[in-house]
């Protein structure tokens, strides 16, 4: 949709209020929307017209939303139509039969449902493609493991299901190669994740491709990503291979996408001379108690308004992070050295911090700089923590854990 | 055992000083838990970023001299197919150069060798057995056994590095080795460089496409709570409201009735 | 005739002598395993009298008691020693006059000797060490009551039965024998390598009044840096060892001791002592390490001392704050902060044997010449606005060079930064900063033995300062005020510098700042807490409390105040060695102000603001000097203008 072109100094000529009583020496301009309609002008008791200010408003709301909407620009009048926005959501399925290209999308998805990584990665795989069903349009594989439920809505075409990604890298490297191959895949996309990004990297290797790794931006023909110890951009058409970073490419949102799914099964061969090297792979261990509050992704955290320290933990457990403490808690021996958040303790890098009772000593705030969500739960409205955090509560933390556990309990 | 620790020619990210790139620090530690041998190898320019790793537990750096944005793939493939150790260590990432991640696959891939990625501990299980404790997502940890020769990896959690000694440092020894003619690699085309200025990471469930309503919903949404403040809830409304934020931000898997 | 048994006492004096000097010189001998040091010995030899008799005694006197304990214990012992020595030559020893004059000093001596034992019983205060310091007062004793019983007799002629008077000489002799067998490893060691070690004392100008305390350039050239084994201290730091008599003001004098964490600076110079000589340090028996753990206890001039087989935990090395609190309070002159540089720096340099943080922060001064890898660009950005000159890179030109070290990239001394800001553009003062150029000082790696990273950034602050024209340096980081001022100038870098409470001091004095009289809120007094690196350090007490003075505000001193100060906690880079104790320091610190009634704790130093601010719950406020005087000056500036 090309945008309408504007003349700023022909509308600024049709504002022009045409001269009235005395002041006609003084040019006047009418700030609304065209001349000013006869219907809304009064004439005041100086001569100069008045306008009401209600049925302005009235006047430029733009009917069929929710939220009032006000167009001052007076351009959607003049496309009365095309350009009105629909509230009713786009449910016409997209189709792409014989696309020029593919492009492949890995995801993690674990138990088959994406994570917002995964969207991402769908979304970059969306912009590369192109929306689908035009010349010159590519379609979106999506590749994964297990099948993922919501593959059209994320943007797919097709869906191939290779349940060999989920065990030894390599032969999940060979297979992704191989399905590279068999699509002449323009492209192959990959969350910026400890494992698909392990497999991104082994599968460029085998192809003997170059990777551009943590892309921060993409788009159908740059892409950009950091470098030269984080001091530099590089830019350039997008290559075979990328990996997306976390939060840097929107989801794909809007039309909804066929998701047929393809049946591919990978012969291994190009069966690689380190096959069978790797002997055993173990089960992953995650338990959030023992996880180095360096990796937190979510800590939980306890300070001087916590009395139950039992308590505390199995909050901290239900709620699926990692237990922190303040220098206070530490010092007192209520919690081991290795949990103290701070400046002389742990600098987190996690994305949230829940801190119960925790009033914010300076060292303190500084280990939590980086933190972006920061929920607090104090007594204390003055205290920093409560002006730190997105989301404070002045409560007794001691009050607060049973309920949340309680609630936590019930499955809510 | 005899393990070679590959070194990138780093620069600080803050100085954009020449600097070793701490993840390769930290392999050196990881080969010393091993008790192994280990030689620091270096395919590129040098200098004195690399040099420092003397000082951080390495006795001796082999040194591949190539032009500056030279691939240093071949020299490295031809160096340790010639002279192979049961274990290459390498960083993760690097940290100064193109930092994607990608030459210790290649080079594995080249020489044929399994590689093992984010190690953050190393025990030998008996000959030519190696267990690698394997870092993944959100403090995950798994045990991978792999039978050596191997490249591996290591991680920022692995152990610290050994400090800095800089009576070490003048002590070791910097090797320079022959790079045949037809290994020093190719120059890697100049790529499009800018500074690089930080871009907001997107609020997450933003989509793309849509209309200016929707994404605008999906932003507003993520954020509500952002700078709310509740004076004196009980303690149930609380928990409700700090449950469903938590949520909001993803932080806290969405309900599950048990 | 004299009682026939006096002589006898010289004769047993001059074995007791002989007995004393063979041990001594056996002790004194292992000296000549440490490194050769330049010793001026006519000088240190002429000064003997002068630093014994004053420097000595001023640090002693602080303990009014022990003073008059040890003049008549060991002047009364010195004397009737030498005396009853001199009567063993017949003429002097016939008569009966001289016995009278041996008689009172052992009187003094006997005197001096209860209240030896007066200290030590029924109960030993705990800095005192126990063992072989337990028999000191019996052996003691002994020799003042048999030497008085025996010149008393003579000086009346000999009135005692000769049973009686044997009995006391015997008594006299076995006390004296006693006290000589201590020469070597026992109490009285300190007599001989004291008076030895103020001769060749490694800081002799010390003894001029000046405060001598910038730490020794190490030659970075040498096969070996630092000391990895009693071997390598220099001789005279092994007598300093020698010279302990273990009295324990160090240790109630030392921070980390008081926060429970393992650093004891009375154990450490006796672990060094034994390390030195014996090899074992199981005869100590003082206080130990606080929570350190356990160690072989093994050593020897030729072996290592730092380690879990040696002498010293490394924890006890990286818990100094090197706030030189142990060497303000030692009597006799040791040099603990010297010793434990030396050790760090070898663990540091040579060994890479680092606390994990403290190794981060090495690196990254290493690497982008600031301990939190920041960027210089960075560093005037607490400004917000502010008029800030910087000057060119080279060529500039100004009356005051505004250093403005590490502090400025914290956000809390960012506001003491501004108000001094402000206070120098009311005052009309000429001056600007360095800008991106400026480096870290360089005092957190030299602190932590890294001498390497110090000094190539003193040569390059120094080339830097050498580019410009100015008159004066001044600072509101006592750590760089004392590495700019002290330790420089072995670089080749002298330069006039002033701690910003100074050049306020200035300022007010000179009348270009015209404070008024301010109310703290509360009305509760405030108490100035003297930072290591001015006071103790610089010997800088008065112009902050002269500044504050003139502010109008009632004054309070905390008990530890001035050069005998109580450390924050956060010299000589104990935050990022972060040992664990009990408590902590700025705990205890704060509490200390809060004891005296203090409602604002007035500061002059961004490591002592850190910290303070760093304690948790309800606490005086803590407020930079600078942030004082600027709301006085606001305040006056208020007044005219509604007078007007």
């Amino acid at each position: 949709m090309s945008r309408l072109r504007r003349d700023p100094r022909s509308e600024w000529q049709a504002r022009r209020v045409p001269a009235a009583g005395s002041s006609a020496t003084r040019l006047r301009y009418a700030l609304g929307v065209e001349a000013i309609p006869a219907t809304e002008v009064a004439v005041g008791p100086t001569g100069r017209p008045r306008r009401d200010p209600r049925t302005a408003v009235a006047r430029l709301a733009v009917p069929g939303t929710a939220r009032l909407r006000l167009d001052r620009s007076g351009l959607s009048r003049s496309v009365t139509g095309a350009g009105a926005v629909s509230a009713a959501p786009q449910e016409k399925l997209v189709i792409v039969e014989a696309p020029d290209f593919w492009v492949l999308a890995l995801v993690e998805a674990p138990g088959g449902q994406p994570t917002p990584h995964d969207r991402q990665v769908l979304g970059a795989a969306r912009l590369l493609a192109g929306p689908g069903a035009r010349e010159g349009g590519g379609g979106v594989i999506l590749v994964s493991a297990e099948p993922v439920t919501g593959a059209g809505r994320l943007g797919a075409d097709r869906v191939v299901t290779l349940p060999v990604l989920a065990g030894d890298p390599v032969a999940a490297a060979e297979a992704l190669a191989v399905l590279a191959g068999h699509f002449s895949a323009r492209h192959l996309l990959a969350p910026e994740s400890p494992l698909a990004g392990d497999l991104a990297r082994r599968t460029a290797a085998l192809l003997e491709e170059s990777l551009f790794a943590e892309a921060e931006l993409v788009s159908a023909d740059q892409v950009a990503r950091r470098r030269g110890a984080g001091r530099l951009e590089e830019r350039r058409r997008p290559p075979r291979c990328l990996t997306i970073g976390l939060d840097r490419v929107a989801m794909h949102g809007g039309s909804l996408h066929e998701a047929r799914e393809l049946a591919f099964s990978a012969s291994a061969s190009t069966a690689s001379a380190s096959a069978g090297s790797i002997l055993s792979i173990g089960p992953v261990e995650r338990d959030a108690a023992t996880v180095p509050l360096a990796e937190a992704e979510f800590v939980v955290s306890a300070g001087n308004g916590v009395t139950d320290f039992d308590l505390f933990r199995q909050l901290a457990s239900a709620l699926g992070g990692v237990p922190g403490a303040s220098r206070v808690v530490c010092d007192a021996g209520l919690m081991p050295r290795d949990r103290q958040v701070g400046a002389s303790g742990t600098v987190l890098t996690a994305a949230g911090y829940f801190a119960l009772g925790i009033a914010g000593a300076p060292q303190h705030l500084q280990g939590i700089a980086g933190v972006e969500h920061v929920v607090a739960v104090n007594t204390d409205l003055h205290a920093k923590m409560i002006e730190r955090a997105s989301l404070a509560v002045v409560a007794d933390a001691q009050a607060v854990m049973p309920a949340l556990l309680a609630l936590l309990e019930a499955g809510e | 055992m005899k393990a070679v620790v590959l070194l990138s020619a780093g620069l600080h990210p803050v100085s954009a000083r020449p600097a070793p790139v701490p993840v390769e620090m930290q392999a050196i530690a990881l080969a010393r838990t091993l008790g192994a041998a280990a030689a620091g190898l270096h395919a590129g320019p040098g200098g004195p970023g690399v040099a420092d790793a003397l000082g951080h537990g390495l006795a001796r750096i082999g040194h591949l001299p190539l032009a500056r944005g030279a691939d240093p793939l071949e020299a490295l493939v031809n160096h340790l197919a010639a002279h192979p150790p049961e274990l290459v260590l390498a960083g993760r990432c690097g940290q100064g150069g193109e930092d994607s991640g990608l030459l210790p696959y290649a080079l594995a891939a080249r020489l044929g060798w399994p590689l093992i990625a984010d190690a953050v501990a190393l025990e030998m299980q008996g000959p030519g057995v190696l267990a690698v404790r394997q870092a993944l997502e959100r403090g995950g940890r798994r045990t991978i056994t792999v039978r050596l020769p191997a490249v591996v990896t290591v991680h920022p959690a692995a152990p610290a590095a050994a400090a800095f000694a800089w009576g070490q440092a003048r002590r070791g020894v910097l090797e320079v080795l022959p790079v045949p003619s037809g290994f020093a690699g190719d120059a890697v085309p100049a790529p499009e460089l800018r500074p690089y200025r930080p871009r907001p990471r997107l609020i997450r469930g933003a989509a793309s496409g849509g209309s200016a309503a929707d994404r605008l919903k999906a932003a507003t949404e993520s954020a509500a709570a952002d700078g709310k403040l509740m004076v004196g809830p009980s303690p149930e409304e609380a928990a409700r409201e700090i449950l469903a934020h938590l949520r909001k931000l993803g932080l806290v898997p969405p309900r599950q009735p048990r | 005739m004299a009682g026939a048994s006096a002589p006898l006492l010289g004769l047993a004096v001059l074995v007791a002598g002989l007995l004393a000097a063979a041990l001594a010189a056996h002790r004194l001998a292992g000296w000549r395993t440490g490194r050769p040091a330049a010793v001026d010995w006519f000088g240190g030899l002429a000064a003997l009298p002068r630093r014994y008799l004053h420097d000595v005694h001023a640090v002693v006197a602080r303990d009014p008691f022990t003073a008059r304990m040890h003049a008549l214990a060991a002047g009364g012992l010195l004397a009737a020693t030498l005396l009853a020595l001199l009567g063993a030559i017949p003429a002097l020893g016939g008569l009966k006059l001289w016995w009278a004059l041996v008689f009172l000093a052992f009187t003094a001596m006997l005197a001096g000797s209860l209240m030896v034992a007066r200290r030590r019983l029924p109960q030993t205060p705990r800095r005192l060490s126990r063992g072989r310091f337990s028999l000191l007062p019996f052996l003691l004793l002994a020799y003042a009551v048999g030497g008085l019983v025996v010149s008393g007799d003579a000086a009346l002629g000999g009135v005692l039965p000769q049973v009686v008077a044997l009995a006391a000489l015997v008594l006299a002799a076995a006390g004296l024998l006693g006290l000589a067998l201590q020469i070597a490893s026992g109490p009285l060691r300190h007599a001989l390598a004291g008076a030895l070690y103020l001769v060749v004392h490694p800081r002799p100008a010390r003894f001029a009044s000046v405060r001598d305390t910038g730490l020794r350039p190490l030659d970075l050239a040498a096969p070996k840096l630092g000391a990895e084994l009693p071997a390598d201290f220099a001789w005279n730091r092994l007598a300093g060892f020698d010279a302990c008599v273990q009295c324990g003001r160090c240790e109630t004098a030392c921070p980390a001791f008081a926060a429970g964490q393992p650093l004891n600076p009375k154990r450490l110079i006796q672990d060094l002592a034994a390390a030195a000589s014996t090899g074992s340090n199981a005869a100590y028996a003082g206080s130990p390490y606080p929570g350190a753990p356990a160690v072989a206890g093994l050593g020897g001039p030729l072996k290592p001392v730092i380690g879990a087989g040696a002498m010293i935990h490394p924890d006890t090395l990286w818990s100094c704050t090197t706030c030189r609190a142990c060497v303000e309070e030692c009597p006799m002159m040791i040099e603990h902060v010297d010793a434990i540089i030396d050790l760090r720096r070898y663990q540091t340099l040579e060994q890479g044997a680092v606390p994990e943080k403290a190794s981060a922060a090495l690196s990254e001064l290493r690497l982008a010449d600031d301990a939190g890898g920041r960027s210089p660009a960075a560093r005037a950005d607490f400004a917000a606005g502010q008029p800030l000159p910087v000057l060119p890179f080279e060529g500039g030109e100004t009356d005051i060079l505004l250093w403005l070290g590490e502090g400025a990239y914290d956000l809390r001394y960012g506001r003491t930064l501004r108000a001094l800001l402000a206070l120098l553009t009311r005052a009309g003062v000429d001056f600007a900063i360095l800008g991106e150029v400026e480096k870290d000082c360089g005092d957190l790696a030299r602190r932590l033995g890294d001498e390497a990273t110090f000094q190539r950034l003193a040569h390059e602050n120094i080339a830097t300062l050498a580019r410009h024209r100015f008159r004066r340096i001044v600072t509101a980081d006592p750590h760089a005020f004392h590495v700019l001022k002290q330790e420089y100038p072995a670089f080749g870098g002298s330069f006039e510098v002033l701690h910003h409470s100074q050049f306020l001091d200035a300022l007010v004095t000179e009348g270009r700042l015209a404070p008024a009289a301010l109310a703290l809120p509360g009305g509760k007094p405030v108490a100035y807490h003297d930072p290591c690196y001015l006071g103790r350090y610089n010997g800088e007490v008065e112009a902050p409390r002269r500044l504050l003075d003139r502010l109008g505000l009632p004054r309070v001193e905390m008990e530890r105040h001035g050069l005998r100060s109580m450390c924050c906690g956060g010299g000589g880079g104990a935050p990022v060695s972060d040992i664990p104790g009990k408590a902590r320091i700025a705990d205890i610190r704060m509490s200390q102000a809060v004891a005296a009634g203090a409602g604002t704790v007035a500061v002059g130093c961004p490591q002592c603001t850190a910290m303070l601010e760093g304690v948790t719950g309800e606490r005086p406020e803590v407020l930079d000097i600078a942030e004082l005087l600027l709301r006085a000056v606001e305040a006056a500036g208020d007044g005219q203008e509604q007078a007007a």
